[in-house]
């Protein structure tokens, strides 16, 4: 594991590349050094063996020289030639004593021994050597190595007496001892052995060497030739041996050490070691001091990069160093705070919303989950009033400015830990901590106090007002999307009402599960086909024709009856449900037409389109699609649309409500008069007709404002080329009157409920019937 | 060869009455003639008188001349240094031993040889000078020549022992009796003799120079 670290792993390569050097460098130097050994070895031994055969030859010539020298001597000469014994035999010794000669004989020409030095009763006995007397008579004298009875080795010069002619020969012998070998070993740097070996058996008759391993010579050139070298072991010593003739029956044998030939280089080799060992040493420390200052910074940065991924951006990267480490923590504080910004732009983007600077949707929610469980909270949504008329008038950006400003005075109502998010458009929530009933009321009261100040946006003064709804936590639900949902029914409540803001519990009880229950039922009841439409038709007073109907959906529940469509609708509409709802309405009352058409009944059913289905881009291509399918003409249908439907994307609903235009669909107004839509602003829209409130025709026989108002619109409309159209017309009163006023289609009651499709035609019959009559 | 000394034997006896002359040539068995080589009559009937004799050998340009001396017993022989430098003359032979201490010129006292035998001769001073006097007991001897010839003349008839002798000699011929008569006699003789080898010499100071 300690391996894996960056601080050993340099220092392992390191000191390992180094050692490989050393290891190397050692390997050839012990190489090069034994190599050098062996051929100095061998160039000694070869010297030494020179040498020696030269201090032979010398020592020979000297010998000789000597000897002929003392064989010369007169007083010599004159003793042997008195033939006596004793005398002949002390001349021997002191003249042998002159010379260094241990044995002297003297040997009559014939070859008999005259005196010995070291036998008194030589006399006439036989010449021990004669064949070195062969050589001398031939030669004039010889010299030869011989080992005498004594079993000592000796050096036999022969040479003759003359006076002048042949008298005598003399015999000198000089002792191959181990002083002789001394001298020739410190004349040759060798060692020198003398041998004699036979047959069976090696003997050692002189030697430099001493003890054991002169004891253990002669076992050992049992296997040795003569003249080659050869490397002989002795115990732990090891000897370069060249065995050279010595005479005739004897061997020198001369060595060299090998341990001794290799002391310098060993010497040598142990300093070279002790380098080497010393500089291992000396590496491995330096490069562990060298590896902790490279990994240490680099640990530190490692805890700092943990730290970062951790998500601890607080802490800034400790200052190193200007070399690369230190350039690379320099980054890494860079990439710190590049990383800590980035977050914080991320989750300002996540979590705020960008045109007021509020809190987004997503940030609410989150807020709202954080807050302790059944601790009272409110939730509150605010919608702004008009403010789509507003965004229209002067401009999107004029309305996102507005909605920046609404947002910081809003924020200013809320102190921490409640919040204010903008949801999305002109919609607001806010979470109030802790609050009950009677705080959100009076909360409720302070916002609308707020926004009755007018708002200056270019010198220009602006109203604003909102709708509110009110959720409380845990009474209307516990969780963020619940209450959102129920403060946002009890805002379109407000809304609706006109009456500032609605508590959520005030909307009766709708319970997010009967939501749920309900969405699921509304999807059976589509493939069930319990929805079934009903149509109300409508009346042109003027020529008592019947030409259009209201398709009116309606739902066969089967337990709760026949429902309106205001209990299921917004619903619907809330939960997106109503994408799938109104394809299914579009479809079956175009097919419907298409039926009636096919009978002869020409019918322009009128379709209430949601805003959520107006903003829907598919819209006018699904109409398109089914009128051609159902070869209905263009303006077969009317879509009935209300105000407020507009208002919600102004700008995309005027681009679908075009698009229809231009195939030529027809599009109504409905529920004119309750919203702020004003003339001018329906001016600029492709519509066809206007569909009076029918809260205004109600009281148009009672109030004769109400009368104005009718009158007036239906005036306007007419000066605009639309055709109007009154709904809600319940006695033959308002029927006349709204005859009288130039009505162009008249809707109620007071004509026909809505009825079920199958009893539309005959209804059309019998009321015609009805007038014919 | 002994039919050519019966031969010459013949002759002798037959001629005995006067005073005769001996004539040998000495050869080696390969047939070259031997210089020096003594050839001596030693009559069988007796010794004659001895006569007071003198010879000399003289040291010349450091060598002994002549090479061999034969000389009766009792002859006085000089040893003449015509050298300009002094020479040790000597002998250690059982016949004669005797010598003659650096000198220079003539020494005063000959050498009396006065036992039969031959005798060595050698410079102490210079090992290669060497010379050789056969001392016999009788008048009757001669020398051979450069050709192996010696003549013995004057030999009065009568029986002699023929003796040869050679300082190289490998072996001394065995004795023989002659009969020397009034006629010359001629002899051949073989004798296995080795070539005079030369010791090396020191040069001379003149050589040098």
């Amino acid at each position: 594991m300690i391996f894996r670290s960056l601080q050993y792993r340099i220092a392992i390569v390191f000191v390992g590349l180094l050692i490989l050097v050393m290891a190397l460098m050692l390997a050839m130097v012990t190489r090069s050094n034994e190599r050098i050994v062996a051929a100095e070895m061998t160039r000694e031994i070869s010297a030494g063996a020179l040498v020696f055969k030269r201090v032979i030859e010398q020592n020979r010539r000297q010998l000789e020289t000597a000897a002929t020298v003392l064989s010369a001597d007169f007083a010599f000469r004159d003793a042997i030639a008195t033939q006596d014994q004793p005398t002949i035999r002390s001349v021997l010794r002191n003249h042998g004593a002159r010379i260094g000669a241990k044995v002297m004989m003297v040997i009559n020409p014939a070859g008999e021994l005259i005196a010995d030095t070291q036998r008194g009763d030589a006399a006439s006995s036989s010449y021990p050597v004669p064949d070195l007397l062969a050589v001398a008579e031939t030669q004039g004298m010889s010299t030869d190595f011989k080992q005498m009875r004594d079993g000592q080795l000796y050096q036999m010069v022969l040479v003759p007496i003359l006076a002048p002619r042949l008298i005598a020969w003399v015999a000198m012998g000089f002792p191959v001892d181990d002083r002789w070998a001394v001298d020739l070993s410190q004349m040759t740097g060798l060692t020198i052995s003398v041998v004699r070996h036979d047959d069976k058996s090696t003997a050692l008759l002189a030697s430099s060497l001493d003890g054991a391993r002169r004891l253990a010579l002669p076992a050992e050139l049992q296997t040795l030739a003569q003249d080659t070298p050869k490397l002989l072991s002795f115990g732990d010593e090891h000897f370069q041996t060249l065995l050279l003739p010595l005479g005739k029956s004897a061997s020198v044998v001369l060595q060299r050490s090998l341990e001794q030939a290799e002391a310098p280089y060993r010497s040598m080799q142990n300093a070279l070691y002790s380098i080497v060992m010393g500089a291992i040493a000396m590496f491995v420390l330096g490069s562990i001091l060298f590896s902790r200052r490279i990994a240490g910074p680099v640990n530190q940065l490692a805890a700092v990069a943990k730290r970062i991924q951790e998500g601890d951006y607080a802490h800034p990267v400790p200052t190193l160093p200007p070399d690369e480490i230190g350039q690379l923590a320099v980054s890494l504080d860079r990439m710190r705070q590049g990383i800590a910004e980035r977050e914080q732009k991320i989750l300002k983007l996540a979590y705020e919303d960008t045109l007021t600077g509020l809190a987004n949707r997503v940030r609410f929610l989150e807020t709202f989950d954080r807050h302790p469980k059944g601790t009272p909270a409110a939730i509150a949504v605010l919608d702004l009033d008009r403010f789509a008329m507003i965004n229209d008038a002067l401009g999107h950006p004029i309305g996102d400015r507005l909605l920046g400003i609404v947002g910081e005075r809003l924020a200013n109502i809320v102190a921490p830990p409640g919040l204010v998010a903008r949801l999305w458009g002109d919609e607001f929530a806010f979470l109030l901590m802790g609050a009950d009933e009677a705080v959100a009321t009076r909360f409720a009261e302070l916002l609308h106090a707020t926004l009755r100040a007018p708002f200056a946006l270019d010198g220009q003064r602006l109203d604003v007002g909102g709708s509110l709804g009110i959720a409380l936590c845990p009474q209307d639900g516990q969780d963020a999307n619940t209450l959102l949902r129920r403060a946002e029914l009890a805002m379109y409540l407000a809304k609706r009402k006109q009456i500032g803001f609605v508590l959520a519990s005030g909307i009766g009880g709708d319970p997010p599960h009967e939501h749920l229950s309900l969405i699921g039922e509304m999807r059976e009841a589509l493939d069930r086909l319990e929805f079934v439409v009903h149509y109300q038709p409508k009346l042109d007073p003027s020529t008592g024709r019947i030409k259009t109907a209201e398709a009116l959906l309606r739902w066969q529940h089967p337990a709760k009856g026949l429902l309106p469509p205001l209990s299921f609708i917004p619903f619907a509409e809330q939960t997106g449900f109503i994408r799938e709802i109104t394809p299914w309405l579009l479809g079956h009352v175009i097919a419907q037409t298409a039926r009636w058409r096919a009978e002869g009944l020409i019918i322009v059913p009128s379709i209430n389109i949601s805003a959520r289905d107006l903003l829907n881009p598919e819209l006018v291509e699904q109409v398109r699609k089914l009128t051609a399918a159902h070869e209905l003409p263009p303006d077969g249908i009317c879509l009935e649309i209300t105000e407020s439907a507009l208002m919600e994307d102004p700008a995309l609903a005027l681009e679908h409500l075009n698009q229809l235009a231009a195939y030529g669909t027809r599009i109504s107004i409905d529920d004119y008069g309750s919203g702020q839509a004003s003339l001018a602003y329906l001016k600029t829209l492709p519509v066809h007709e206007l569909k009076i409130d029918q809260t205004f025709i109600r009281s148009v026989i009672d109030s004769p404002k109400d009368a104005a108002i009718v009158n007036s619109t239906i005036l306007l409309g007419h000066a605009l080329g639309l055709k109007v159209v009154a709904e809600g017309a319940e006695t033959s009163a308002d029927l006349e009157w709204l005859r009288n006023s130039g009505c162009d289609e008249v809707q109620g009651y007071g004509i026909a409920r809505p009825m079920p499709a199958a009893e539309l035609p005959g209804w059309i019959a019998a009321f015609a019937w009805k007038l014919h009559q | 060869m002994t039919l050519k000394y019966c031969l010459a034997a013949l002759f002798a006896s037959c001629l005995s009455a006067q005073a005769s002359t001996l004539e040998v040539h000495v050869s080696t068995p390969a047939g070259k003639s031997v210089e020096d080589a003594a050839v001596v009559l030693e009559p069988v009937a007796g010794i004659p008188p001895p006569r007071e004799a003198r010879a000399s050998i003289a040291q010349q340009d450091r060598d002994f001349v002549p090479y061999v001396t034969i000389v009766r017993t009792g002859t006085a022989i000089d040893f003449p240094n015509r050298d300009p430098l002094k020479h040790h003359v000597y002998s250690f032979s059982s016949a004669k031993r005797f010598e003659i201490k650096l000198y220079a010129g003539k020494p005063a006292q000959p050498v009396i040889f006065d036992k039969p035998g031959e005798v060595a001769l050698g410079c102490n001073i210079h090992d290669w000078m060497e010379a050789y006097v056969l001392v016999v007991n009788t008048p009757y001897f001669a020398k051979t020549s450069l050709q192996g010839r010696a003549l013995l003349a004057d030999v009065p008839p009568g029986r002699y022992r023929l003796r040869f002798w050679h300082p190289r000699q490998k072996a001394e011929p065995p004795a023989h009796e002659i009969e020397i008569g009034g006629r010359p006699a001629k002899l051949e003789q073989v004798m296995d003799v080795a070539a005079r080898v030369f010791k090396p010499r020191q040069p001379t100071d003149a050589e040098l120079y």
